[in-house]
């Protein structure tokens, strides 16, 4: 992004790749998923439950992988020097991969075996081992940003700041889930510090550094703007999201106090989404500038659009607990987490990506025509299935939930949204293979004999 | 007010304030009357099971990532919170139909995943134990149990000729779709040129 030359940000590559490629394979497995939905029939190579916790384990390690990658590739540029241990890079990523082989392996073959293989428990079902792995893993990862953070040349801009708290944070947050409790309420509510802290605290951080920086480098923005409205969007983001909390602890068995306050603060929670959105329009109609990358354009404005619709509006359609009471453990939460995941944290894992990749290959103009396919297929993949799962959703609440039919008999009326929602996946499937194709077409470096069709022009 | 600042007051005012928020949720009055699952526990046989040991037998055979449990899992199969209250508080029954599953409706049986009935027991006192849980009245009657007892309802099959409405409706919505980013990509070559 900026001009200097650094070492070891040529090993950040792998890790977008491989969080490219990990993302198809969850679809694959969402789509085995939806298959057995429609049919009922769970004898699909395996059991529907180990295909849940894959597509929930793979995401959240190619999400990892793809924010480690961002944060080692955009740091030396920020603090003027080179990452502390160029070697770690390459070792954690080995070792990330290699927990996930792991954790896929004791999945397919030792669900219900051993609880230190398999824990069972959505979003954190790796096993105690692995568990106790990765976080190792993370916490050198801590380390190596931390020790390249104190030894800088430079002060650092606050979008950088921003997306370091945001970095660590989620890496600590992965601790408190793996904490034993007699108590499946106390379980409950660690693990959901995990997940909700997750999603709505530093990966939301995340998001709104990288945009922060993305529009800094691309447009000609007066950077005091940019970092008041980061500032901003950040307090509001930790001041509403922690207590926001409060959403996941309704129906838990915890006190009646957090039906108040999880309702109050959720529903401020989209506040700061639609002041990302807001600060990136007036930003990009005040620039000047040509911005020649649209893909990664596309991309980070996706994930900002997508961000205020996923976890912004379908978000608070059910945090209210007098309607949350209704909605929880329907479809309609089903519908939200696939607009919110894959239109916030999908959308700039890949932004990052593309703006990387190239630049690394040392492709500065590139045809862009495959990544804007490869884009709007995916959000037609997934328009097709968010739309099936809230329809879905609101007769299963209609019916189930408010007149009383019976689980089964509700699910039978819902079989021709699950196979809409098969053709979503299909749809976004496509999507997902053209991206990652050209990704890693972009990501093979222009040698002497290859004539690339477009015209390279150096800047 | 420094950019830096901001942002400090904004993480540490609420993380601050969740220090109380946690300790009123479990060590006063105010947490709800939840029994200790220790010593929640069923007996078989002769022997006594806790649910303590049925937590981590449900971990263990990832119940959760079919079923829901206090609503939070995977939504394929019935929520399980008060499943114990629905067989009539009859573990041994309830304890047959883990082990025996529903194929038709997809659920395994669990014998066949390598449960041992010692595990089955286990499960129960664990789904006895969430069955006593304080849940601010969640779910309500008329959801998973309106009749109280177990469902009853055979899963159908897709048919393909009465499914044509949403056969039409996602044709028009991929249309309209279609419709929005070819406008969308073409005003902007127009811009261009």
């Amino acid at each position: 992004m900026n001009g200097e030359l650094y070492l070891s940000r040529a090993k950040t590559r792998k890790y977008f790749i491989a969080a490219v490629l990990l993302f198809v394979l969850q679809m694959i497995l969402g789509l085995l998923m939806s298959i057995q939905m429609v049919s009922r029939n769970t004898n699909l190579l395996f059991p529907f439950d180990i295909y849940k916790a894959l597509h929930l384990n793979l995401m959240i390690l190619w999400i990892l992988l793809g924010f480690i990658g961002g944060l080692y590739y955009l740091l030396p540029g920020e603090v003027g020097r080179d990452i502390k241990h160029p070697r770690m890079i390459d070792f954690q990523f080995w070792f990330l991969i290699l927990s996930g082989v792991g954790i896929i392996i004791s999945e397919f073959f030792f669900t219900g075996a051993n609880w230190w293989l398999v824990e069972g428990r959505e979003y954190v079902e790796a096993g105690r081992f692995w568990d106790i792995l990765l976080t190792i893993g993370l916490l050198t990862v801590v380390y190596n940003v931390g020790a390249t953070v104190v030894g800088r040349k430079k002060e650092m801009s606050s979008p950088m700041i921003v997306l370091a708290w945001g970095a660590v944070g989620s890496i600590l947050m992965y601790i408190p889930g793996e904490i034993w409790f007699n108590s499946l309420v106390a379980a409950e509510y660690f693990r959901w510090w995990v997940v909700h802290y997750w999603v709505e605290a530093t990966f939301e951080l995340i998001a709104a550094g990288i945009i922060a920086l993305v529009l800094l480098s691309m447009t000609d923005v007066k950077r005091g703007i940019i970092e008041k409205y980061l500032a901003i969007e950040v307090a509001l983001i930790l001041l509403t999201g922690i207590i926001g909390q409060g959403h996941h602890y309704f129906w838990i068995g915890t006190p009646g106090f957090w039906l108040f306050l999880g309702g109050l603060f959720s529903a401020l929670e989209p506040v700061p989404l639609f002041l990302m959105v807001w600060s990136a329009y007036k930003d990009l109609k005040e620039n000047r500038k040509p911005i020649p990358n649209k893909v990664a354009l596309y991309m980070i404005i996706g994930a900002a659009l997508g961000n205020v619709l996923g976890a912004g509006v379908w978000g608070f359609m059910h945090t209210l607990p007098q309607v949350n009471f209704f909605t929880h453990g329907t479809q309609i939460t089903a519908s939200h987490a696939h607009f919110a995941t894959p239109g916030t944290y999908l959308l700039l894992v890949l932004g990052i990506a593309y703006i990387a990749v190239p630049e690394l290959a040392g492709k500065f103009s590139f045809s862009q025509y495959r990544g804007r396919i490869g884009f709007w297929v995916l959000v037609l993949g997934f328009m097709n299935m968010i739309i099936a799962l809230v329809i879905a959703g609101i007769i299963q609440v209609y019916q189930q939930r408010m007149q009383g039919v019976s689980f089964m008999a509700v699910q039978n009326m819902l079989l021709p949204f699950y196979g809409w929602r098969t053709i979503g996946g299909v749809i976004a499937l496509v999507g997902g293979i053209i991206v990652a194709y050209d990704l890693i077409v972009l990501s093979r470096p222009n040698t002497g004999g290859f004539i690339d069709e477009t015209k390279e022009v150096k800047r | 007010m420094n950019n830096t600042k901001l942002m400090i007051i904004g993480l540490l005012v609420p993380a601050l304030l969740l220090i109380p928020f946690s300790i009123i949720s479990f060590y006063t009055d105010f947490a709800n009357k939840n029994p200790d699952p220790l010593q929640v526990t069923v007996s078989f046989n002769g022997k006594n099971y806790d649910a303590v040991e049925g937590k981590k037998a449900f971990e263990q055979y990832q119940c959760m990532d079919c079923h829901t449990i206090v609503g939070n899992g995977a939504y394929f199969a019935p929520d399980l919170t008060r499943v114990y209250k629905r067989t009539g508080g009859n573990g041994a029954s309830l304890a047959g139909i883990i082990q025996s599953g529903f194929p038709s409706k997809g659920m395994p049986p669990m014998r066949d995943r390598g449960m041992g009935n010692e595990d089955a027991y286990r499960l129960v006192a664990f789904l006895k134990y969430t069955d006593m849980l304080d849940t601010n009245g969640w779910p309500n009657n008329g959801s998973w149990d309106r009749d109280g007892g177990l469902d009853g309802t055979a899963a159908e099959n897709i048919r393909p000729m009465g499914i044509w409405q949403v056969v039409a409706g996602i044709v028009f919505f991929n249309l309209i779709i279609f419709a929005l980013v070819l406008a969308y990509e073409r005003a902007k070559v127009g811009n261009k040129t």
